[in-house]
């Protein structure tokens, strides 16, 4: 019996790699529609972005490279969706050098999808070197950070930042973000200093960390990983990527419950096995 | 020549850090302007910082093939890869759309770069079946938190024990807020420490070995 247990608790991570694909590709291939919770943290984003009057700008700062695009991606799209449903000024930006491919492909669908203009509805900078810097440049004077857009047109002759003078002038903005330079970086270098309000979002794995800036007030709302997303998509009516998900993360998220509590049943059995034969 | 390799660096450092502390406080047109052309520089530096990881990643590769070492295989698909990247970005002029730049970043350096990160759930779930043990007391609280965090979460469990996600939302809003923060405060009044101990020439690891 004990020696069963013994190879069960050595058990070849190639099984437990089986478990976890089988978990993200069923509910992919079958889905599954389950109902999801909004949070009151996703809640205040949608809720301050509902409430801004249509003209209002708000700057999109996508801070992720393609590593976090299964998280963070929906949410800008859900981000996108919702700010050119309420005929918002949009301004997109990354601070991260390999997310400007990403960063435009969202902008330029959602606005696509949303029969919105580019120069007139949005403008997408592309990547701000510097980190820090490019936030306080901006802060500065938005358009000597930003010379050109990504297309190469002269910020100056763009007519929707021709009132865009620094970060004063959002009514919000919204980093996505991956790791740093992101949501600190905005709120270290932007917020604190410019005024503007904050909202964010991160991948799960990073969401713990910023959950004391929320009691504080330092960002408004945060949109946690993929279910943030989904709850997003929820609050828009709208059935996305994220929420296609959700399924997935459910059954990878019970496989890994069930073989944390049977390697610790099988901990314990051995450890009384032991206690028995001494 | 210790001049411009030590004191230079360190008057400099001295000298910025200082005009740079005092400018915060100060909100004249003339300190803002200051702030201005710096921010502008600073960018212009992040600019040249790729080009200098660029030229570190192309030197220890050359040096992996230079001397054979194990993996050199590996380096030089990565200078093949890089060449095949810088053509087809300057041949499209660096845009995406319908470009076959924008084709490779979409379907090879995307996919591989996700599939990178996806592999951490295939490792998160071998070494939390092999080490997530309750050990002690503390490994016990840690490891019912995280299965509580887990199972509130997602759908799934909301759905078969109600209020569970109330449970995870509190967990990530009072103990883990507290934790946080304690580490916040603990890094940020480190992250002062340095500062100061830079700015006053104490920590000097910054200039090299030479």
């Amino acid at each position: 019996m004990s020696d069963f247990v013994v190879r069960l608790l050595r058990l070849d991570r190639r099984i437990i790699f089986l478990l976890i694909a089988l978990a993200t590709l069923l509910p992919l291939l079958y889905p599954v529609s389950l109902p999801i919770r909004v949070s009151p943290e996703v809640q205040r984003v949608y809720d301050y972005i509902e409430k801004l009057p249509a003209g209002s700008l708000v700057l999109l700062s996508m801070d992720f490279e393609p590593g976090g695009k299964p998280e963070l991606y929906p949410m800008a799209v859900a981000l996108l969706r919702h700010a050119f449903q309420k005929n918002l000024k949009v301004l997109g930006l990354t601070l991260w050098p390999a997310g400007a491919g990403l960063a435009e492909t969202a902008f330029t669908e959602v606005a696509r999808e949303k029969g919105k203009e580019k120069g007139v509805d949005y403008v997408f900078l592309g990547y701000a070197p510097g980190d820090a810097s490019a936030v306080i440049s901006m802060g500065q004077d938005f358009h000597a950070a930003f010379p050109a857009d990504y297309y190469g047109t002269k910020t100056a002759d763009i007519p929707l930042l021709n009132k865009v003078r620094s970060l004063r002038d959002m009514q919000y903005v919204i980093s996505l973000s991956v790791g740093f330079p992101g949501i600190d970086t905005w709120y270290v270098y932007g917020k604190e200093k410019y005024g503007f309000e904050l909202g964010g979002g991160c991948t799960a794995v990073s969401a713990p960390r910023f959950y004391p800036l929320l009691d504080t007030g330092q960002i408004n709302g945060l949109l946690g990983g993929l279910r943030g997303a989904a709850e997003y998509e929820i609050l828009l009516g709208v059935k996305g990527k994220a929420m296609a998900g959700m399924a997935a993360q459910s059954a990878t998220h019970f496989v890994i419950i069930f073989l944390i509590v049977t390697c610790n049943a099988l901990y314990f059995l051995t450890g009384q096995a032991r206690g028995r034969q001494r | 020549m210790i001049f411009w390799k030590r004191t230079f660096p360190l008057l400099l450092t001295f000298l910025l850090g200082v005009t740079f502390t005092v400018q915060y406080y100060v909100p004249h047109p003339a300190s803002e302007s200051l702030l201005t052309e710096v921010s502008v520089w600073g960018q212009i530096i992040g600019g040249f910082a790729i080009l200098l990881g660029v030229g570190s990643l192309i030197r220890s590769h050359y040096v992996k093939i230079k001397r054979r070492e194990a993996g050199w295989g590996y380096s030089g698909v990565m200078f093949l890869s890089m060449l095949i990247m810088l053509g087809a970005g300057f041949w499209s002029g660096g845009k995406t759309e319908s470009t076959s730049f924008g084709w490779l970043y979409n379907y090879v350096f995307v996919a591989l770069q996700g599939t990178m990160f996806s592999l951490l759930a295939f490792f998160v779930a071998s070494a939390a079946y092999r080490a997530f043990r309750a050990r002690t007391p503390e490994a016990t609280v840690l490891l019912v938190a995280a299965i509580l965090v887990m199972w509130g979460r997602v759908p799934l469990g909301e759905h078969l024990v109600s209020g569970v996600g109330y449970i995870a939302e509190w967990i990530m809003s009072v103990p883990n807020t507290a934790a946080q923060r304690g580490i916040l405060i603990g890094v940020s009044l480190g992250g002062i420490a340095t500062s100061i101990k830079i700015i006053c020439g104490i920590e000097r690891s910054y200039l090299g070995k030479d």
